[in-house]
């Protein structure tokens, strides 16, 4: 047996053609603001040469020179620091479509299971009260909660697919639009919506505001951190956010905390739990052969829940943690949208070819350019629906990089033509 | 060897020194075939032997990079299946190429249809059809359609397809895959008359019973290469699989006496539900299987065999009877534990068998991969997986790529099949169930796989065959049973019965009235 060279080996292949898919995909971006440039009276050669820039390198950028106008570029920690703080969500929603993926399951769910994760976080943190519960246990319950959470709207569709055969994509899409509703109604009936600071209504309280329940002259209300004078303080509320991790101060200025640590170590987790346990390898078998899993004595119904539910919790870590850094707004009326960070994890996962690390780097990589994007709407005239234009042209190309992977194994083939012994491979590849 | 360098034109179509090769692969390598007006020349060669892609050479389907095909010594072109129409070559594929909403007649003038101000004008070629049929012993019902026919009649039309286009070449492709003893013989029947009327056939096939009946010359390939053309009269069948498989082969199964001991299996009364159709896809099926001995259970494709064999394995419910397997009642138990007693060689390699895009070492491990050998508080111990693989795979002969590591989708069919075989075997269970063991495979690997079952018979083991072969059914079994319309209708010893009297059970045309309890 030949040992494969470096370049040979599948992994170095599959990466090289997800790198080939973002370099493509990068260079249309450039074509496209070179026309836009190009038809924008307002738009400069000099404003098209920044805007190339910016799209690859926004994120090293420190603004302009005061005097002169010009671009200054260099290590600028808040961006850095804020793009790892919006990978974070987003290595979790494509883990979820990857774990899924890898059971032979689309799970389109994701923003539906983002909801629910979201949900339960914010009235747990928000309702436990933190004057007789310790502030990191609340943040461990709420954190939990909205993995469960997750994980339970993810085993409906995963139900109704064991139990009835009914497609998952239908199901997850009309579970998405569910827990839309369900969310906004639940938070139009609670007490945590944000009407004390003046114009903001419609939001929910951020986890790390403390609120206080007082009574002033014999009447129950909830004050925010202020308690108004003659007031009795029944109990506090809220307060909870993520741990820093000391990321504050690798990245200053930026909104970075311990939850990007945890995706990451998640990731690893299901890169465990997927290439070394006996549980990845069932759940590996049912997505790749329903049937064959079945002949083996191997639980496909229970797999395909299972499956779902840790892609549900994944989804649901992702709302949690977003939710739980405490800076960060949720707002409740919700049933116009769904979460875009839900459907980007698609992407995610795409790129990454459903690896759980690759996600991690998929991840840091679509938030790069969401960095990138909001340079360029910052400091040019173009806006940021660029860089979804990339992101749209690497989306297509990731289900594009398994031709360029064939392509690269053709290569190969071509240069050690063996004659013998090939024949019986070559009528399995024509039958196939 | 006769000088094949100047075009003859005693050869109708002449392929000289024809190169294909495919990315890493030379399917065929400078191979002549030269095919003589008004013979049946056999092209004979194991799976993977590169018959298939000589045919597809010239029906038009690949293009060679070496070599040159002639028509009546004029070298001709053949860049589509459309020039080679033109060139009045047909081929009868392995898998119908027929709609089977549409009516025989339909069906056969589909693709050069007579029109008459646009519209279809089946009068002509109405008339034309049933001149042929008659000509040749071709009968078919015109307007039936074809879902309601049988695989017989639904290859007759094929044939007539062929015929109505005024082909003279014609390719049959493993044509007597399908069919029943009877519908073989009335097949070889048809290509004589065929012959005898001027046309010229190209037959494929590995069966060496029907090559040495129909053919008139045979052309032997072995991977990707040319071994030789012999004429019929001239050779035998121990001689064409030696040629075929490049070392002797033991053609018949060679067995002892059975020694039935204890039962294993008791089937009783067992009915599995149709699928589809109302009516029960198995009903009442009762027969036992003892230790040391093989039973076949016989009969054409999709008279109950498979839904009888899930029920079994608990691949689907079953809505009656019972089984007990080694004095339990598996009746309503899981897949998995079933798996205690039995290992089960499943028909479809590609559905059941096997997880194609695992390594092969993870699906040597399939069905026991949660034993303590291969896990350790749920980590899979690669270290154990390997080293199983590689013992089964030395102890098996199944070659591939890269070995344990190989992706079995990559892997031919007949070492996809020994892996099943060795990971089934080894599990060394008291029953073991093989379903069509053999289907698709060569000569080799048939003698391989009939040995290995043998031999856990001898062992003591209850096996429990299903065949559509019966030339394997004949020489493996200790006892027959035969399966029509999902109902044994008949037992036999198969020393004191024959192929004729059994296609005649498989038929429906007798049945036997069997003792109950049985």
């Amino acid at each position: 047996m030949k040992k494969d060279s470096f370049f040979q080996k599948d992994g170095v292949k599959t990466l090289l053609a997800s790198l080939i898919s973002i370099l493509i995909g990068m260079l249309s971006g450039v074509v496209v603001i070179i026309i836009v440039g190009i038809f924008n009276e307002s738009i400069s050669a000099g404003g098209i040469w920044d805007g190339i820039r910016l799209v690859f390198l926004g994120i090293f950028n420190k603004a302009r020179d005061a005097a002169t106008g010009t671009l200054m570029f260099g290590f600028n920690p808040t961006y850095m620091g804020n793009m790892l703080f919006r990978a974070m969500p987003l290595i979790l929603t494509g883990l979820s479509v990857a774990i899924a993926y890898k059971t032979g399951l689309f799970n389109i769910g994701a923003p539906g299971q983002y909801l629910a994760g979201t949900c339960a976080t914010l009235f747990l943190a928000l309702s436990i009260p933190t004057s007789s519960v310790p502030a990191w246990l609340v943040w461990l319950i709420a954190f939990l909660g909205g993995m469960l959470a997750g994980a339970l709207w993810g085993c409906i569709p995963g139900l109704l697919k064991s139990l009835l055969n009914i497609n998952e994509v239908i199901a997850c899409i009309m579970t998405n639009w569910l827990s839309a509703s369900l969310v906004t109604w639940f938070f139009d009936m609670s007490s945590l919506k944000n009407v004390l600071e003046g114009t903001k209504t419609g939001y929910i309280y951020k986890t790390s505001m403390v609120i206080n329940d007082v009574i002033v002259d014999g009447v129950q209300t909830v004050a925010g951190s202020s308690i108004p004078e003659g007031a009795t303080v029944l109990a506090t509320r809220g307060g909870v956010a993520t741990s820093k991790m000391g990321l504050d101060i690798l990245f200053k200025g930026s909104q970075v905390n311990g939850g990007f640590i945890v995706a990451v170590l998640l990731a690893i987790l299901f890169y465990v739990i997927m290439e070394k346990t006996t549980l990845g390898y069932q759940l590996k078998a049912c997505g790749s052969n329903r049937f064959a899993a079945k002949y083996a004595g191997i639980q496909d119904r229970r797999n395909i829940v299972l499956s779902m539910a840790l892609a549900g919790a994944m989804a649901g870590a992702a709302g949690s943690l977003y939710s739980l850094s405490g800076n960060t707004e949720f707002f409740w009326t919700t049933y116009q949208s769904l979460p875009a960070v839900g459907f980007t994890g698609i992407a995610v996962a795409l790129l990454a070819m459903n690896n759980p690390i690759g996600v991690i780097f998929s991840g840091i990589f679509m938030s790069y350019l969401n960095i990138n994007g909001q340079q360029l709407t910052n400091l040019t005239a173009y806006n940021e629906y660029i860089t979804d234009v990339i992101i749209a042209v690497i989306v297509y190309l990731s289900a594009f990089s398994l031709i360029v992977k064939t392509w690269l194994n053709h290569k190969r083939k071509k240069k050690t033509v063996s004659p013998a012994g090939g024949a019986a491979a070559h009528k399995e590849e024509v039958q196939g | 060897m006769e000088n094949h360098q100047t075009g003859s034109p005693e050869y109708v179509i002449e392929m000289i020194h024809i190169t294909k090769e495919f990315p890493g692969i030379i399917a065929n390598d400078d191979i002549t075939l030269q095919l003589k007006k008004g013979e049946i020349h056999a092209l004979l060669g194991e799976n993977g032997a590169g018959k298939s892609t000589l045919m597809s050479v010239l029906f038009g389907l690949y293009q060679p990079e070496k070599g040159e095909i002639r028509k009546n010594g004029q070298v001709v072109r053949i860049s589509s299946p459309n020039d080679a129409t033109a060139l009045n070559i047909g081929m009868v594929h392995q898998h119908f190429k027929l709609i089977d909403v549409f009516t025989v007649l339909d069906n056969i003038i589909l693709g050069a249809e007579d029109t008459k101000c646009g519209f279809l004008s089946r009068k002509a070629a109405r008339e034309k059809v049933k001149a042929l049929s008659e000509k040749y012993g071709l009968k078919v019902d015109l307007d039936a359609k074809i879902e309601d026919i049988t695989v017989g009649m639904q290859q007759r039309v094929e044939i007539l397809k062929m015929l109505y286009r005024d082909n003279d070449i014609l390719i049959f492709d493993e044509p007597t895959a399908v069919l029943t003893p009877q519908e073989i013989d009335e097949l070889m029947q048809i290509m004589k008359n065929l012959a005898a009327e001027g046309k010229s056939i190209l037959f494929i096939s590995h069966k060496l019973n029907e090559i040495m009946e129909v053919s008139d010359r045979i052309t032997v390939l072995r991977k990707g290469k040319y071994i030789g053309t012999v004429n019929s009269c001239d050779t035998n069948k121990q001689d064409l699989s030696n040629m075929m498989v490049g070392r002797p082969v033991q053609l018949v199964v060679d067995k002892k006496e059975a020694t039935p001991g204890e039962v294993v299996l008791d089937v009783s009364h067992f009915t599995v539900p149709g699928r589809i159709h109302h009516r029960n896809a198995v009903n009442d099926v009762s027969f036992q299987v003892r230790e040391g001995e093989i039973v076949c259970i016989a009969g054409i494709d999709g008279n109950g065999q498979t839904d009888f064999i899930y029920g079994l394995t608990g691949l689907e419910r079953v809505s009656g009877g019972k089984a007990v397997l080694c004095g339990q009642d598996i009746t309503r138990q899981s897949v998995k534990k079933r798996g205690s007693n039995m290992s089960h060689i499943p028909e479809d390699r590609h559905k059941h068998g096997l997880v194609l895009d695992f390594t092969l070492e993870q699906n040597m491990v399939l069905q026991n991969f949660l034993e303590p050998e291969f896990q350790k508080g749920q980590f899979i111990r690669f270290g154990a997986v390997r080293e199983y693989a590689n013992k089964l795979i030395n102890q098996f002969d199944v070659r591939s790529g890269q070995g344990a590591v190989t992706r079995v989708r990559s892997m031919s069919g007949g070492n996809q099949q020994k892996a099943i075989v060795a990971r089934e075997l080894d599990r060394d269970k008291k029953l073991i169930i093989a379903v069509q063991p053999t289907r698709g495979l060569d000569v080799g690997a048939i003698e391989y796989i009939h040995k290995q079952l043998v031999q856990q018979r001898d062992s003591g083991k209850a096996v429990l065959l299903v065949s559509l072969e019966l030339e394997e059914v004949m020489s493996l079994s200790d006892r027959i049973l035969v399966m029509y319309e999902g109902e044994i209708v008949g037992e036999f010893n198969p020393k004191e019965t024959n192929v004729q009297e059994l296609g005649l059970y498989m038929t429906g045309a007798k049945r036997q009235q069997r003792r109950e309890g049985r």
